[in-house]
């Protein structure tokens, strides 16, 4: 329990009781946290409070209060996976679901300033009408824009078209742990928002890099976001259905296509081919074993146990999900006529599922991200993911292909679900760009906690396999406290990290535990630790697949 | 089932909040995006229907207890089953809405009620209705309709007031109406009058589930005893108890039930009902909760452990409620411009009146409803109309208290207007 | 630690003798360039010719406390950024370092040293087919990785995403002599075993949870120096088409740019005045004079591009999706205007200038004063600068006007160019004078001095102290001995 008197000061700086809260069982709502949960645990430490602020103001006295008081904090959004809560105790959860406002659409100079707790779906449904769009990760639309913006990673179906989350904030509004409030680029020092970056050197660098700060470094409370145009009619008609049985209607340019390989390298020779076209709204891997997750996941086991009909689909395991969306008629029929060259060129065949029934629906599902959600929940009840570092997409071509290996095994030993261990999502991003991801996802129940430490010895070999063959930085990186493992071999960042940490948090207010401590903590924790992350390292550095 | 044999349900929340949202495919707006009162009205995340579900497993594990602020929690909550369906978007394997009613019927069992539905439950034991009236009252509202009264003489269809609508005078003229209508087309229609009994489906909701199954006896009895084919109702509410509740607990009336709406509308398509006075309105039409993804019927038989196994068609998705047939009413009459918000059907925003808020927290069940009328008012209708006395009665509260223009009509008394004339158009 | 003022370092023991000046001479034009910012004399300069060489150095001077200031290109410089503000500073000139270390064709990615210049690397990329997007003709000494460290923008709004591009990955020595490489370059792995797995050191940020090559960039050589970067380049078009759209006012040309923008199909697309017009094309001032007068006030230039596939048809279809738009905000494409053919500019926007460099050609000096707006304001800066040039009586048929559209559209860089004779003590003070009070209004109205050199970084800064107050935190870090071109910036000019 807090003390009585720290507990009154957060009621009167939020404006009521009805604003913070301490009651176990409530506090126990935030502390329910098994998604993408790498402990395989499903409770993660309560926090000892919880607050709803409505105001930047609110935000910054909670903090203050925080720091006065030897307490930390820890802000999500949407809350969705246990990274957002507290990594220990002595934490208050700042739930900022009242901060849930779009300030400005600016149509003309394409960008969107958002309070936290504005999803995907809000977003891009104000976005369509005028025809715009913006970026959804591949969590789904259900998750906060400004969060992944500012604190996540950032991959969504749409990259070919809307980047990466990380690559797509303009100027933000910070609360730091001092209770300060520094200002990003433009907002800084005038009433706009359509820069992050500057004066100078653009502090964007020490909000987040490949992957956000998780709340390690203050509190996000405004950010402008990119947004992107989308192209035809600015709207999706809708009839019944919710989900898989939508009726939907896209407008007539844009169109979904599969393209099937006859190889991995082909597959990554038509990505290539795309991207320097510069064709195309969404590129994606078509994932087989996924796609009977999302439409029949009780059949799948039954049919993939069939020789025959496994052998069929594995043969369109190369697949990639791929959608068109133009301007113009002209430039539908240009984009198309060069992605049948392309797929003339690279030995492989496309299926126009435009003309199919439920067309309307798919396109409209992979516009607005979701099925990952459903690719990953449906058939076991939870997911994990691995791999998925970000670069060439030759590279993750190789990475999927070890990692498919790896999993098999998984597979076989009843670890996850049957999904042919197909590599199951990613794509390519920023049109030109010619990087992109592959992540590797093992679906499974978690009531089957016998095979917790299956799932967790996955995990640990993706990591040392990303190493062991230098795959990247990524989803494989991201355990709490793995800058102890992945620092020292990549030229000490996690000192300059937890300089910038030590410097704009000297009280460690914010709760790092999906950071990193201060600069006099990591030292001493090196230290102590040594021997363990020297042997993990050493381990991965020498895995043998 | 107990809140214990529901635990793999609670442990399979992975806490993703689609339980506060819309179905997303279906999101059109920044403004009508969430689809939760409670969560959307006192914000921790406990509130929702995951949060819930979080918290029984947190009581469950014995990580904390009940109280009377946890109770508070739960049953500032509609049971409006919007979390459902959302969820089962594409959870297979969460029965949410089961859960909620076994974490009511926890909270009674260990003693956490509110005075209230204490009120409510004592109501049903003395005079057999939810509305604290007296038992023989309860047919007056029939006065001088001359509808066959099944004590005496048998019927071909059994209509069944409910609770509400023998009672709330405001909405005579509905029940009437319907009542009437009905005959109209030549149906044998009986009522029980003075002997109706509440069909207990509050009382289950409130967490009392035990005395669901006495009035459930006396119902199935009472059927019988008409010698019905067929059971009528106009309350949405009793509805989803005879269609879902009662088969759920076992419970088979043995006849065929249907709500108003969906009877006035078979017989509009048999040509035995045709609106031909014109009303010229625009309208737009709200889901009950109770008659749309509640009212679905219960499709049951499912016994195995692993829910990952089930069929999908044993899903209580809400999609076969009763949705269309009050449109298709609305379309059939002359003038009525039916205009669509965006929560409708399964992923409708709720009235606010159900799962006991409307007597134990009048305050959040005007708020909801005055959230629905900001909706309802946002599509340019000048009538929201509806097919549930609860809705009804809380929509009229509402306008009172909000000074709304909006005027609050059932599908009954349009569609009453149009085969006989009359003064409901909206002034 | 206080700048050193007495000790003389070794450097030659680093760089060998050949790579060190001491030449009083030769230093002293160091202490100025061509813009009104004067700087100190620096001690040495010192030419690396490794990056061991120049983390050899930074860790010496760190240790003894002397200042450094990097430059990587040479020839005519005017912004200040590259001057000592301290005396007995060290020029560190990685002009020297000049190779393209690696083409990966497949990736579209090079990675170069500081010294490859734009016209290097260009002539390098068309070889196997590709280009590196280019700012609006730079002077043939321009170093690539000078001019997109200091965020400058380029004429292919299309290709520029995010404010870094197109740089991905650097490496780069930290004010403590500390080797660091950002993003995907920072492994795990050698960049060897990288390349093995197919990496390519493209994607530019982290690692993990913090991006130095963002806080490098713009940093004015203040936090370290970058010894290469890889670039991110695109494919070489098989076919090019030019286009210009003229109006009378910048207003008129607003909305036309941003459906542009918006349906992404231009390549290059920016808006010149007739004055930064002509100075480019012509070859002297009485021929940019007749051309000044015959052109309309505003072009607006963009080209379509086909690429391996059906080259064609991509720009036939182009071509007919912006006549649409065109014809929609009342305007028209041309194929050339006042005599100049848009396939003339084109030719020169993907080259550096010829010399003598465009903006000095015609009167010996120019002064830019640029900042960062939305193209929708536009217009209002322009008015707003006129009215300054009315104010200090300097003439507006002197100034170009070069509006780039940058961020796919969503902000542009707006300059203005002061052209003026440097012999002309006179127009030199109008100049001056016009430079500051001008510079001061378009802060007054608005403008993101996003680059603050020279007085511009009082102007900026001034404005956010929130901004400098963790500038200084950044710095504390990464340049703690304050040894890293000290006086830029919002850092003083002392430890």
């Amino acid at each position: 329990m807090l003390p009585a008197k720290v507990y009154k000061e957060l009621e009167d700086a939020l404006g009521g009781a009805e604003y913070v809260t301490q009651e176990p069982a409530l506090l126990d709502s935030y502390a329910w946290q098994p998604a993408l949960n790498i402990t395989h645990e499903a409770w993660i430490p309560r926090p000892e409070a919880v607050v709803v602020p409505r105001t930047t103001e609110e935000v910054q006295a909670i903090v203050r209060i925080c720091s006065r008081n030897g307490l930390k904090v820890k802000a999500f959004s949407m809350g969705w996976a246990a990274w957002g809560g507290p990594g220990g105790p002595g934490v208050v959860q700042i739930d900022l679901r009242r901060m849930n406002r779009i300030i400005e659409i600016d149509e003309k100079n394409m960008y969107a300033v958002v309070e936290p707790y504005v999803c995907g779906s809000q977003l891009q449904s104000e976005l369509i009408k005028r025809g715009l769009n913006c970026h959804i990760i591949g969590a789904g639309p259900n998750c906060a824009q400004l969060a992944s913006v500012t604190s996540g990673w950032g991959y969504g179906w749409t990259g070919l078209m809307t980047g990466f989350s990380g690559r797509n904030p303009l100027g933000v509004e910070w609360v730091l742990p001092d209770g300060e409030v520094l200002r990003l680029g433009a907002p800084g020092s005038t009433e706009r928002w359509f820069t992050g970056d500057g004066p100078g050197p653009s502090l964007r660098g020490i909000m987040r890099g490949w992957g956000g700060a998780q709340s390690g470094l203050g509190v996000f409370t405004k950010v402008a976001i990119k947004v992107y145009p989308w192209p035809g009619e600015p709207e999706v008609k809708r009839g019944k259905g919710t989900l898989l049985d939508l009726q939907a209607q896209v407008p007539p340019t844009h169109k979904v296509f599969f393209l099937f390989s006859p190889s991995y390298e082909k597959f990554a020779d038509v990505a290539y081919k795309i991207g320097n076209a510069e064709i195309g709204y969404v590129h994606c891997k078509g994932a087989v074993g996924a796609t009977f997750g999302i439409f029949a996941p009780r059949a799948s086991e039954k049919i993939l146990s069939n020789p025959a009909l496994r052998a069929m689909i594995k043969a369109a395991q190369h697949c990639t999900l791929f959608m068109l969306a133009c301007h113009t008629e002209r430039e539908l029929a240009f984009q198309e006529k060069v992605l049948r060259q392309i797929m003339d060129e690279t030995d492989g065949f496309l299926m126009d599922a435009s003309h199919l029934p439920f067309h309307g629906m798919f396109a409209w599902g992979t516009h607005r991200s979701i099925f990952p959600a459903v690719a990953a929940f449906r058939p076991g009840g939870d997911f994990l993911t691995s791999m998925g570092s970000n670069e060439t997409y030759d590279c993750q071509v190789y990475a999927a292909k070890l990692s498919e290996s790896m999993k098999r095994e998984y597979i076989d030993d009843g670890t996850f679900i049957e999904d042919m261990a197909d590599c199951t999502w990613g794509g390519i991003y920023e049109g030109t760009s010619n990087w992109g991801h592959l992540e590797q996802i093992g679906i499974f129940n978690r009531r089957e906690s016998h095979k917790a430490e299956g799932r967790y010895a996955f995990l640990d070999d993706t990591m040392k396999l990303t190493i062991a063959k230098s795959l990247g930085f990524g989803l494989s990186s991201l355990g709490a406290g793995y800058w102890k493992l992945y620092g020292p071999i990549m030229f000490n960042y996690h000192h300059w990290q937890s300089k910038i940490k030590q410097a704009f948090d000297p009280q460690n207010t914010a709760d790092a535990t999906f950071y990193i401590p201060p600069y006099d903590e990591v030292l001493k924790t090196e230290a102590e630790e040594k021997g363990k992350w020297d042997k993990m390292r050493s381990d991965a550095m020498t895995f043998r697949i | 089932m107990t809140l214990q044999e529901l635990k793999p349900d609670m442990e399979g929340c992975a806490r993703c909040s689609h339980c506060k949202w819309v179905p997303h495919l279906q999101i059109k707006s920044w403004r009508y995006a969430k689809v939760c009162p409670s969560v959307d009205r006192y914000h921790f995340h406990s509130y929702s229907g995951g949060g819930k579900m979080n918290m029984g497993n947190s009581y469950l594990d014995g990580r904390s207890e009940l109280n009377d602020t946890v109770a508070q929690v739960i049953y500032r909550c509609q049971l409006c089953g919007a979390c459902q369906v959302s969820c089962q978007c594409y959870r297979d394997d969460i029965d949410l809405a089961d859960v909620l009613l076994a974490i009511r019927s926890t909270c009674v069992e260990q003693g956490f009620v509110l005075p209230e539905h204490l009120e409510m439950i004592e109501s049903m034991k003395r005079e057999d209705n939810t509305m604290y009236m007296l038992k023989a009252d309860r047919g007056r509202w029939s006065d001088g309709l001359d509808l066959i009264d099944i004590n005496r003489e048998k019927a071909d269809v059994l209509f069944h007031a409910g609770c509400r609508y023998s009672y709330d005078e405001d909405l005579r003229d509905i029940v009437r109406s319907a009542a009437t209508l009905m005959k109209s087309s030549g149906v044998r229609l009986g009522i029980a009058g003075k002997d109706e009994a509440c069909c207990g489906g509050r009382a289950y909701e409130i967490g009392y589930q035990g005395e669901m199954k006495n009035y459930a006896e006396d119902m199935a009895s009472r059927v019988k005893a008409s010698g019905a084919h067929t059971l009528v109702t106009p309350c949405s509410d009793c509805y989803y108890t005879f269609k879902y509740l009662y088969p759920k607990n076992g419970l088979d009336l043995g006849v065929k039930v249907l709500h108003t709406t969906e009877y006035t509308d078979q017989l509009i398509k048999q040509g035995r009902l045709r609106p031909q006075v014109e009303i010229p309105l625009k309208v737009t039409y709200h889901d009950p909760c109770h008659l749309g993804r509640r009212g679905e019927i219960y499709k049951g038989g499912w016994e195995g452990d692993n829910k990952l196994a089930r069929p999908s068609r044993l899903k209580q998705t809400g999609k076969l409620g009763i949705f269309d047939a009050p449109r298709d009413i609305l379309k059939s009459i002359p003038g009525i411009e039916l205009t669509e918000m965006e929560r409708i059907r399964e992923f409708s925003w709720c009235c606010g009146a159900g799962g006991g808020v409307l007597e134990a927290e009048p305050e959040f069940a005007i708020w909801t409803a005055k959230e629905r009328l900001e909706e309802a008012a946002a599509t340019g209708a000048s009538v929201l109309v509806t097919a549930c006395p609860w809705c009804e009665r809380v929509f009229k509260d509402a306008v009172k208290e909000s000074g709304s223009l909006l005027k609050i009509l059932d599908v009954m008394e349009l569609l009453s207007q149009s085969l006989n004339g009359g003064s409901h158009a909206a002034g | 630690m206080s700048m050193s003022t007495t000790k003389s370092i070794a450097w030659e023991k680093i760089v060998g003798a050949s790579g060190v000046v001491t030449d009083k001479k030769i230093l002293s034009g160091f202490s100025s360039d061509a813009g009104f910012t004067k700087g100190e004399q620096p001690r040495s300069l010192v030419r690396p010719r490794k990056p061991e060489e120049v983390q050899e150095i930074v860790r010496l001077a760190y240790q003894k406390g002397v200042a450094l200031v990097p430059r990587s290109s040479t020839g005519p410089r005017f912004r200040g950024d590259s001057m000592p503000d301290v005396p007995e500073s060290v020029i560190v000139d990685l002009s020297g370092m000049d190779e393209i270390l690696r083409m990966d064709v497949r990736n579209k990615v090079a990675m170069i040293q500081p010294g490859v210049t734009f016209g290097v690397l260009q002539e390098a990329c068309a070889k196997v087919g590709l280009r590196v997007p280019v700012p609006l003709l730079p002077r043939s000494t321009k170093s690539v990785m000078g001019s997109y460290l200091e965020r400058e923008p380029h004429t292919i709004p299309k290709y520029h995403w995010d404010m870094s591009d197109p740089i991905c990955c650097l490496e780069m020595v930290f004010g403590t002599g500390d080797l660091f490489r950002t993003g995907s370059a920072a492994g795990p792995g050698t960049l060897e075993q990288q390349w093995a797995a197919g990496q390519a050191q493209k994607t530019p940020m982290g690692p993990s949870q913090t991006d130095f090559m963002k806080i490098m960039q713009g940093s004015q050589g203040t936090m370290g120096i970058a010894t290469w970067a890889t670039i991110k380049l695109e494919v070489l078009p098989k076919a090019q088409k030019g286009f210009f759209v003229t109006a009378a006012h910048l207003e008129d040309l607003v909305d036309f740019t941003y459906s542009l923008q918006r349906a992404k199909l231009p390549d290059e697309c920016l808006i010149l005045n007739h004055v930064a017009f002509a100075s480019i094309i012509a070859a002297n001032v009485q021929e940019r004079d007749k051309l000044v007068k015959a052109l309309p006030e505003w072009i607006l230039f963009y080209a379509v591009a086909g690429y391996d596939h059906f080259p064609l048809e991509r720009i036939e279809y182009c071509t007919q999706d912006i006549a649409e738009i065109a014809k929609a905000c009342h305007l028209q494409s041309v194929e050339q205007t006042a005599g100049i053919s848009a396939r003339k500019l084109l030719g020169l926007l993907s080259k550096p200038s010829e010399e003598p460099y465009w903006k000095i050609r015609h009167q010996g000096g120019c002064q830019d004063i640029f900042f960062l707006n939305t193209l929708d304001r536009a217009p209002s800066f322009v008015a707003a600068f006129k009215a300054e040039c009315k104010q200090q009586t300097f003439p507006a048929g002197d100034c170009g006007v070069y509006i780039q559209p940058i961020q796919q559209g969503r902000n542009v860089h707006i300059e203005f160019d002061l052209m003026y004779n440097p012999q002309d003590a006179l127009v030199v003070q109008r100049v001056k004078n016009l430079y500051q009070s001008a510079s001061s209004s378009m802060s007054t109205l608005g403008g993101f001095f996003s680059r603050p050199y020279g007085l511009w970084s009082d102007l900026a800064y001034r404005k956010c102290p929130d901004t400098v107050q963790a500038l200084n935190k950044v710095k504390n870090i990464l340049d703690p001995g304050r040894i890293m071109n000290p006086g830029k910036l919002c850092f003083g000019k002392g430890a």
